[in-house]
């Protein structure tokens, strides 16, 4: 197919139904409502469901009761409305519902709740931040192959960049090969048998046919964590090799700080750019090993600094790590406000750059 | 290139118009637009990159080559991002004062000529289709094309007149007359994406 203008938003409703989504549920709050409204036009021409839902707890526990019947589901909203859906996430993460959760967030100030969770028990939520819209066509649909592979939900970080942006892209339906069957699935077919399959949280089980209890069910859980923080990270480094200098972002600051980057290096500057794509799992070693030549981290970033406990973590004392962004939001509180344009950021690293080192 | 003009001039539905023109013919193409809340009056604002080939560029862009004022009103904020020596394709039925600077200014009388193809809403297609012949970036076939793409079913009764607009526009001006730059090299980076996996 050739490349069509689309909206990153419908962009993503696009990849989404290429990925097999059959079922959405979302209310709508800016800058999300464009993907809703994309999903309400386009899933019933695929025979799937898009359900305006009365909030987001009833949103996300519509794609949780879809998820568990094995459709892949979606729901999302900004972070104010994924604030509401934590209870629903943390359950299904501990009762092993895949569906995806898309983040339009309003900025860049739900990195923490995207990485840290709020909902209670020992979950992490893989989570991709995409840098622009080509990057979350992608994005989309791993993710719900990731979702269906890891039996988890997942998230997708986007915000009114990716959302309102439009772009010539493809979206061509990824194979990204086999997965188990859905042997788990609720169908209604043992009904009424003692043996019907069960999706709980503290896997009990019933008298006749009990099942493994929390303590094995979440010590299992934990070590599938464990294998997904493994194996699941995945970055973007640029220029990093001998770099004095490395700045992190993440998300659509990306490009940003990649052009800044670009002009220094040009200009002679042992610079380098480095981006998580996934924040959880953070791509610690990899980070690490970017750093290895720098004496300075800088981490841009549009908000009063969350990620940069993640880079220093990462980093382990090893090289100073200083805080280039700061909260910044338009008038209308639906974007990231002035900071996120290249002179901004140019000057920052400027300065950054010319500090003298003590 | 960025867009101005006041809210309720076409200015957004041109930039999409735009934008999908070239992508109908071949181009690689990123587009943001920037307004209030209000339908119309305010400030709106869109800008549009074309690229041939590996488009790299923010949404939020610091600098433009061209620009096209359907209203002077904020064209402070867009004088502030071009480039010197770049082109102004501006509306002069309704800019008052032209504007005056390091840019090459192409004026046309958009509201007049489109009161004359008998399409007095659609002044802002006429800007575009004078734009489109200027800088060679689109022609106006693929406009047009893009235009009927863009008017939602119930707005059908603006084709004809919205299509004269465009064909009008382009006709106004001399083809070719600041032809779009391509082909900045971009500089090649050592990228590399990983995976654990």
């Amino acid at each position: 197919m050739a490349p069509q203008l689309l909206q990153g938003s419908d962009a993503v409703a696009q990849a989404a139904i290429a990925a097999g989504c059959r079922f959405f549920a979302g209310y709508p709050m800016l800058p999300f409502t464009d993907l809703l409204e994309s999903m309400a036009r386009r899933l019933p021409e695929v025979d799937g469901v898009c359900m305006n839902a009365e909030s987001e707890i009833e949103a996300v526990n519509m794609a949780l009761g879809a998820g568990a019947a094995g459709a892949r589901a979606g729901t999302g909203s900004c972070g104010q409305g994924i604030a509401l859906m934590q209870e629903a996430i943390a359950e299904a993460a501990l009762n092993e519902v895949p569906f995806v959760v898309f983040n339009m967030a309003r900025g860049q100030q739900d990195y923490f709740q995207a990485t840290r969770g709020g909902g209670w028990g020992d979950y992490r939520t893989l989570c991709f931040a995409p840098k622009d819209v080509s990057e979350a066509v992608e994005h989309t649909q791993l993710l719900f192959h990731l979702a269906d592979q890891y039996r988890a939900p997942v998230m997708l970080y986007g915000d009114y960049l990716i959302a309102h942006t439009y772009m010539s892209v493809d979206v061509v339906p990824i194979d990204f090969g086999p997965l188990p069957p859905k042997d788990w699935a609720l169908d209604g077919s043992l009904g009424g048998t003692g043996k019907s399959r069960q999706i709980w949280t503290w896997a009990m089980g019933k008298a006749g046919d009990p099942g493994p209890g929390p303590d094995l069910h979440w010590q299992r859980i934990a070590e599938k964590f464990e294998e997904m923080a493994r194996v699941e990270t995945r970055w973007e480094s640029i220029d990093c090799e001998g770099a004095e200098t490395v700045v992190v972002s993440f998300g659509t600051a990306g490009p940003f700080v990649e052009q800044v980057v670009g002009e220094l290096r040009a200009d002679g500057v042992r610079i380098g750019a480095f981006r998580p794509i996934t924040l959880w799992p953070f791509p610690e070693a990899a980070l690490a090993e970017a750093c290895r030549s720098a004496d300075r981290v800088l981490v841009f970033e549009v908000n009063a600094g969350q990620m940069i406990d993640d880079v220093r973590l990462a980093v382990a004392g090893r090289v100073p790590v200083s805080p280039l962004g700061r909260v910044s939001i338009d008038f209308s509180g639906m974007r990231q406000g002035e900071i996120l344009t290249v002179p901004w950021i140019r000057d920052r690293v400027h300065q950054a750059i010319k500090e003298v080192k003590v | 290139m960025l867009l101005t003009g006041i809210g309720g001039q076409g200015v957004q539905l041109a930039a999409k118009t735009l934008a999908m023109a070239a992508t109908a013919e071949g181009h690689q193409v990123l587009m943001s637009s920037h307004y209030g809340g209000e339908m119309r009056g305010g400030q709106t604002e869109a800008s549009v990159v074309i690229a041939d080939e590996g488009l790299r560029s923010v949404p939020i862009l610091e600098s433009v080559w061209s620009a096209y004022v359907m209203h002077a009103r904020y064209w402070p904020a867009v004088a502030d991002r071009l480039r010197p020596g770049g082109v102004v394709v501006a509306n002069s039925t309704v800019v008052d004062e032209l504007p005056t600077g390091d840019f090459r200014l192409f004026p046309v009388p958009a509201g007049q000529l489109a009161v004359e193809v008998g399409a007095v809403m659609s002044s802002g297609f006429v800007l575009l289709g004078a734009y489109g012949a200027i800088t060679g970036l689109v022609g106006v076939e693929a406009l047009v094309s893009a235009m009927r793409e863009l008017v939602p079913p119930y707005r059908t009764q603006h084709l004809v007149v919205n299509e004269a607009a465009l064909r009008a526009g382009a006709g106004a001006v001399t083809a070719l007359d600041a032809p779009a730059p391509f082909g900045a090299p971009a500089r090649s980076a050592r990228a590399s994406v990983g995976t654990a996996g």
